[in-house]
């Protein structure tokens, strides 16, 4: 069914026309989509489209929750100097349950990052065997995403006429997500540094020490240093990932005008229509191609528009695309 | 034959009894010698030559539940052999042999061997130190107030289980004090909660000014701030029981045994302190024991942490703020493109709502 329509031709098109011609995208069966559009489409507010499978959704519930207790119980612990620590530690039942939790939390988070891998790699897998895989779709960056987002940011000063047509994965939550794999590799590994420090210790055995150069006994040793910048790093890393979790994250998903009061997608695994062509255009027309109700809904929006003259009829050069 | 009126005078009599009983019982066996005739007063006192203010007021009630309850006044001070007694110039001698016979020993109780092995270690006042030096030394008592002894909530030891299989042969008063007294040392390394201990060592050792006078290393001057910035400390600060406090480290067993760490006999010189890590943490090597117990971020100890610490401090805020920064910019601009922040339908959306379109 969806082979019929053709939307490979549109990434030479959008280099070959000049600005006004990328205001319009053809799709072959639905017509001449304006950049625009996602001013004018009804939307979900639980979403239209999919965009996360079940798994998905499940690991970021997982680390939703394992991340709050572990910032409840790792916060106080840091900071066990101010007047606060010590409420906070009694609401987890006094400091030995409270490192129990921090301790559980984190394998929890470990587990759910394990499983992340497993629901990536085997669904890669699964793409590749049966020809649909396309880098363009996954979180791979690419120089694309750096022109994107300066394309954006004139946007956003109002030198560009309309927003960058985005993948999947737009050049912000790539930047995350490449952020998360530093950060869950640095907490993980410094984290289990902390927690086992006579294991950690151990690799780096004794005939390692005679082969680096001499360290002098006390500090400057190799083991302390380890052990010192794991627990830089350990508390560093989660506080920074605590911050911009804080007021990035949240506010991206929640505050900002247009996804107030909350997007669902982190429940549904479902994106409104609107943030989908808005922010991800190039999926959308992936999700054209694939989804014959959605076809047919955007045909039918493009008509009723064209009937009110709501829109600039699509100029004379794109429609021999 | 049992009467009414006779049952009733009989429980009437058994409570007065009690509470004679319980109200005399206080502080009978210890003041034999009638001490607390003239001690009892609460403003019995003295100004010295200098004008200091001396009490000598002694508390029945905070003596009979000290450890020293049982033991007779002149057992410690020794020297008032009259009374009323000659003004006192002589401190008390805790390796006095005292009245007390120990179970099982022949010979008198004394903290000699105990006073011996302070009297080796860093703490105790030698001839020929210095007069600050003299004074800035903790001796017995500034460590050891009384009342000390006190009973503590058990996990390790079914304490009430056990004693009741005492008393099936044994009176009850003498044998519960026998069994907190043996068992006590058993149930932990120290009769003060870990949170004591550092409070009590950190009340000289955290005086930077006192330290500086006395000549401590560079590393010793800020013991307790780099043993507080430590996974130790903070779990001590935060009420945990099992985390290492000062001297779980820098003692052995007999607990006064506190050398410098360059004294061969210390637990934490460079032979020992495997040991000493090996009491809680059961994998030690010699690349373990390297681990700073006393964690420094400053410069000069660890230069790369120093600046890394800096670096990272950069890297926070950069990328925080960029971020949040990124964030308005878009706001801003994307409420250019025309979104609002007006809630319609319980969202923000832009566009229609599915929602409304149906209705």
């Amino acid at each position: 069914m969806p082979s019929e329509v053709v939307s490979g031709s549109i990434d030479d098109s959008a280099e070959e026309k000049e600005s006004q011609t990328d205001y319009f995208t053809y799709v072959e069966g639905v017509g001449h989509i304006p950049r625009d559009i996602y001013k004018y489409v009804e939307s979900d507010p639980m979403g239209d489209l999919p965009r996360y499978s079940v798994h998905i959704v499940i690991q970021h519930f997982l680390i939703f929750i394992t991340f709050i207790l572990l910032s409840a119980t790792g916060l106080p612990i840091y900071f066990s100097d101010v007047f606060w620590a010590p409420y906070v530690v009694s609401l987890f039942g006094g400091i030995e349950s409270a490192r129990l939790i921090h301790k559980l939390s984190a394998f929890t988070m470990m587990f759910a990052t394990a499983y992340h891998i497993g629901t990536i790699g085997a669904g890669t897998i699964k793409k590749i065997l049966n020809k649909e895989f396309d880098i363009r779709r996954t979180q791979v960056p690419r120089p694309k995403d750096l022109l994107d987002m300066i394309h954006d940011l004139k946007y956003f000063l109002g030198l560009e006429p309309d927003r960058p047509k985005m993948e999947k994965f737009m050049y912000k939550q790539k930047l995350h997500y490449l952020a998360i794999i530093w950060g869950s590799f640095v907490l993980m590994s410094a984290g289990s540094a902390l927690l086992f420090p006579d294991i950690m210790a151990k690799l780096f055995p004794e005939k390692l020490g005679n082969l680096l150069p001499p360290a002098a006994t006390g500090e400057g040793t190799y083991p302390a240093f380890f052990q010192e910048l794991a627990r830089l790093m350990h508390a560093d890393e989660a506080i920074m990932a605590l911050i911009v979790l804080a007021f990035w994250h949240l506010a991206n998903v929640h505050l900002v005008p247009g996804r107030f009061p909350a997007q669902w997608t982190f429940l549904t695994g479902r994106i409104t229509r609107e943030h989908q062509i808005e922010e991800h255009f190039l999926e959308y027309l992936n999700n054209l191609r694939e989804i014959p109700a959605e076809r047919e809904y955007m045909r039918n929006l493009l008509k009723e528009l064209e009937v009110a003259r709501l829109r600039l009829p699509p100029p004379q050069e794109a429609s021999d695309v | 034959m049992i009467t009414k009126g006779n049952s009733i005078f009989a429980v009437l009599s058994f409570l007065m009894i009690c509470v004679v009983l319980s109200l005399t019982s206080v502080a009978a066996a210890a003041d034999k010698e009638n001490c607390l005739m003239c001690h009892k007063y609460r403003y019995m006192g003295r100004i010295d030559d200098k004008g200091k203010k001396n009490n000598y007021h002694v508390d029945e009630n905070t003596f009979s539940s000290s450890i020293h309850r049982n033991i007779s006044c002149r057992d410690c001070h020794t020297y008032i052999n009259k009374i009323p007694h000659d003004p006192v110039t002589e401190a008390v001698n805790c390796a006095n042999v005292c009245h007390i016979k120990p179970p099982f020993a022949q010979e008198k109780f004394s903290h000699e061997k105990i006073v011996d092995v302070y009297n080796k270690s860093i703490h105790s006042i030698k001839t020929e130190d210095p007069e600050i030096q003299k004074r800035a030394k903790p001796n017995c008592k500034y460590c050891h107030l009384n009342p000390l002894y006190f009973r503590l909530s058990e996990h390790v030891v079914a304490y009430e289980e056990t004693l009741r299989r005492c008393f099936n042969c044994h009176t009850e008063r003498g044998v519960s004090q026998a069994y907190n007294h043996i068992t006590h040392r058993l149930r932990r390394k120290t009769s003060r909660s870990p949170q004591e201990i550092v409070a009590l060592c950190a009340k000289c050792h955290q005086d930077v000014a006192l330290m500086k006078q006395l000549n401590v290393s560079p590393r010793a001057l800020d013991a307790v701030e780099s043993y507080n910035r430590s996974i130790h400390g903070k779990l001590v600060r935060l009420g945990s029981q099992k985390a290492a406090d000062c001297i779980s480290c820098h003692a052995s067993n007999i607990l006064h045994d506190i050398h410098k760490k360059d004294n061969r006999q210390a637990t934490v010189f460079r032979d020992n302190i495997k040991k000493t890590c090996h009491q809680c943490h059961e994998n030690t090597n010699s690349w373990f024991v390297q681990v700073a117990v006393h964690p420094s971020v400053k410069h000069e100890d660890n230069p790369v942490i120093h600046l890394m610490n800096i670096g990272l401090r950069f890297a926070l805020y950069g990328s925080v703020l960029g971020l949040v920064g990124l964030m308005l910019f878009e706001t801003i601009g994307r409420r250019r493109d025309g979104i609002k922040m007006a809630i319609r339908n319980g969202t923000t959306w832009r566009g229609k709502s599915k929602r409304r379109s149906k209705k």
